[in-house]
């Protein structure tokens, strides 16, 4: 009643009241009515009319300007007051840490011709066949003849060499830690390096296999160009095993000869230097990464340990192999360079580059041999390489046993050893020696 | 994405029964399928399609699809499958042409009736158009240099005929089949429940017939320049 006395007064004094019915839920002001605007105004800005008008407008805004009084004085923010602008602070001194660096078109390596270059970072979407394009490279299935025989004869193998797999195995999967399982990132290097050192117990027979060297934490840099485009391979990549003599050509040379009819594969709307970094600063350099003079001058054997992982959208055992393939040509090409000079021509005497890649249980076998460095054309000789391709140790280590109904079904151990894929290591690291 | 919790840039509550949900990855889509790749000719490209995925952002599935140097994420239509190519073209010849779906071209290209969607109000602005799960626009005219289109909601819209469109009708059809199933779940999505304060109906509730609104036109026409 009250209420309602209180709105008849306030309707008796002229005060106007906002009928206000149910609930106010929009505070945002109505929308425009009338016609659309007519100048299409587009995602990147304002039409042209509206720029122009805007350009005109500038100097008289300059003007203005000056007079302008800002806050800065109070410093503190008043309405009504224009925001002051100061000019960007100097710190005095250069300080390497917080400072934009020169731009790249004032670098002294800038060039305008862009160049491709494989990293180690780089996931290659079309996997081989992209990486085959780049290297102009033809693709066997399986490996090379004289792997082959070295893994038939028995003259080549270790003695019980099963049972000391099967220790590395488990040293890697289950004793080298104090976890229930380890990651993957440590098993990995750790079955790695057994699995070499089981391979150098050989060196008692062939003396020969003592001239290696191990080579971690290299940087490669080999340049090449491919119908018109340029292309590096560059950085840091796996480990590589060098030795001091070079792998004979496992091509022979009507094989070579008989790579010029091969015609490479290509995805057409796909470019294949998709996935490639494009960088305008660069230099045009071929190393192997090592000083002249260094005994263990030759590229044997490259190991990668990356994942390999099974899910779509990451760096599948397809992109390994693509590495794998683009570091084994780039080492091969880096040491053809130095021995053969830069110029584009068939080589007398292939290079060869071994490749391993592992997740530390799915490993891909790869043998690359560089038969020309006349790369530029897509006809003529083509360089060779020989995949074997997801080659599994083992098929599960079960770090804890599978218990159920309080019976154990599973026990604790390795399931499906596959003996073949480590005679394939040591047949490749016994490649060139035997 | 940050969430806004359905507030504006003052912190005021703009739109009322948004906020929670779980947390979502910005993707970002490339509504202007005619977009040429920098320093490539200006003519009609080709795509593949490598993978269809869910986007957490939008109601329609997306598609990865790279052609040249390039890769992008835009919305897939219905039937795209990983492996597809499809066309993106700015050419309007004498003929129709016969496209396949989830090409792109301009609607002066395309014939009369055909099925479309992601379509755009002013040539190159991108599209803002039927990019919901599942819907689709008719291209019913082409007058004068215009395109007449019936939008999802049954409306018409006029648009240039150089406005690009994809063909075909937008991916995850069964999107307005899903149950929500509880209350809980539509939390998830960032919806805040309805107040359960009782309302007298009004003279909202009930069924209304309403006229069409008229055909909404984006078009530019020239302006009478005699009198000048």
């Amino acid at each position: 009643m009250a209420l309602r006395r209180a709105g008849a007064v306030a309707r008796s004094h002229g005060i106007p009241t906002t009928p206000t019915r149910g609930i106010l839920t929009r505070a945002a002001p109505p929308r425009p009515r009338g016609p659309l605007p007519r100048t299409p105004w587009t995602t990147r800005g304002p039409p042209p009319e509206e720029l122009a008008r805007v350009v005109e407008r500038r100097p008289v805004r300059e003007q203005v300007e000056l007079d302008t009084i800002t806050y800065a004085g109070r410093q503190h923010y008043v309405p009504g007051l224009a925001r002051p602008r100061f000019p960007p602070w100097d710190r005095g001194w250069h300080d390497p840490w917080h400072s934009p660096g020169p731009r790249y078109e004032e670098m002294p390596l800038y060039k305008e011709r862009g160049c491709y270059i494989c990293h180690q970072g780089v996931r290659m979407l079309e996997g081989v066949r992209q990486a085959q394009w780049l290297t102009k490279t033809k693709l066997v299935e399986g490996l090379p003849p004289p792997v082959l025989s070295i893994i038939a004869n028995p003259a080549h193998q270790l003695e019980e060499h099963e049972e000391g797999v099967k220790r590395a195995i488990s040293h890697a999967r289950f004793w080298d830690t104090t976890e229930v399982a380890p990651r993957r990132e440590h098993y990995c290097p750790v079955l790695f390096e057994d699995l070499i050192h089981l391979c150098r117990l050989m060196s008692v027979k062939y003396p020969f296999l003592t001239r290696r060297m191990l080579a971690r934490n290299y940087k490669i840099s080999a340049t090449w160009e491919r119908e018109s485009i340029l292309l590096q391979v560059r950085g840091l990549n796996g480990i590589l095993m060098n030795s001091v003599s070079p792998i004979p050509p496992v091509a022979s040379k009507e094989e070579i000869l008989a790579t010029e009819g091969h015609v490479l594969e290509t995805f057409y709307p796909i470019s294949p230097t998709i996935d490639l970094q494009e960088v305008n600063v660069y230099q045009e350099l071929n190393d192997t990464g090592f000083r002249d003079g260094y005994p263990y001058s030759h590229p044997h054997t490259l190991f990668f340990l990356e994942s390999a992982n099974i899910r779509p959208k990451r760096f599948r055992p397809e992109q390994l192999r693509a590495k794998m393939l683009m570091f084994a040509f780039g080492n091969a090409l880096a040491k053809a360079k130095v021995l053969y000079g830069n110029d584009p021509k068939v080589l007398e005497q292939p290079v060869v580059v071994q490749s391993i890649g592992t997740d530390g249980q799915l490993f891909q076998f790869m043998v690359f041999q560089l038969n020309t460095t006349d790369l530029v054309s897509s006809d003529g000789i083509k360089n060779l390489v020989w995949i074997d391709a997801d080659q599994n140790l083992y098929e599960k280590a079960q770090c804890i046993p599978e218990v159920k109904k309080r019976v154990v079904t599973k026990p604790a151990g390795i399931y499906g050893f596959q003996p073949d894929t480590f005679k394939k290591f040591l047949a490749l690291y016994l490649h060139g020696t035997v | 994405m940050k969430k806004t919790g359905g507030r504006d840039h003052t912190g005021r509550i703009r739109v009322r029964g948004i906020g929670g949900g779980h947390k979502r990855r910005y993707r970002m889509i490339d509504f202007q399928r005619l977009r040429y790749e920098e320093g490539a000719p200006r003519q009609p490209f080709t795509e593949k399609v490598i993978n269809v995925r869910y986007d957490p952002c939008r109601s329609a599935d997306i598609a990865l699809v790279a052609g040249g140097n390039r890769k992008r994420w835009i919305i897939a239509t219905e039937n795209m499958q990983p492996g597809d190519i499809i066309k993106n073209s700015s050419h309007i010849g004498r003929m129709a042409v016969s496209a396949n779906e989830g090409d792109a071209y301009p609607l002066g290209a395309l014939p009369v009736g055909t099925l479309i969607c992601n379509l755009e109000s002013h040539p190159g602005k991108g599209a803002q158009y039927i990019r919901a799960a599942g819907t689709c626009g008719v291209l019913l005219r082409k007058v004068n240099g215009t395109a007449i289109v019936q939008l999802p909601s049954k409306r018409h819209m006029q648009v240039l005929e150089t406005c690009v469109a994809t063909v075909g009708r937008v991916s995850n059809v069964d999107h307005n089949k899903r149950v929500i199933g509880k209350a809980g779940r539509n939390r998830w999505l960032g919806k805040r429940p309805h107040t359960g304060l009782w309302h007298r109906k009004g003279g909202w509730a009930g069924r209304k017939i309403k006229p069409l609104p008229p055909m909404k036109s984006y078009v530019n026409l020239p302006r009478v320049s005699a009198q000048e």
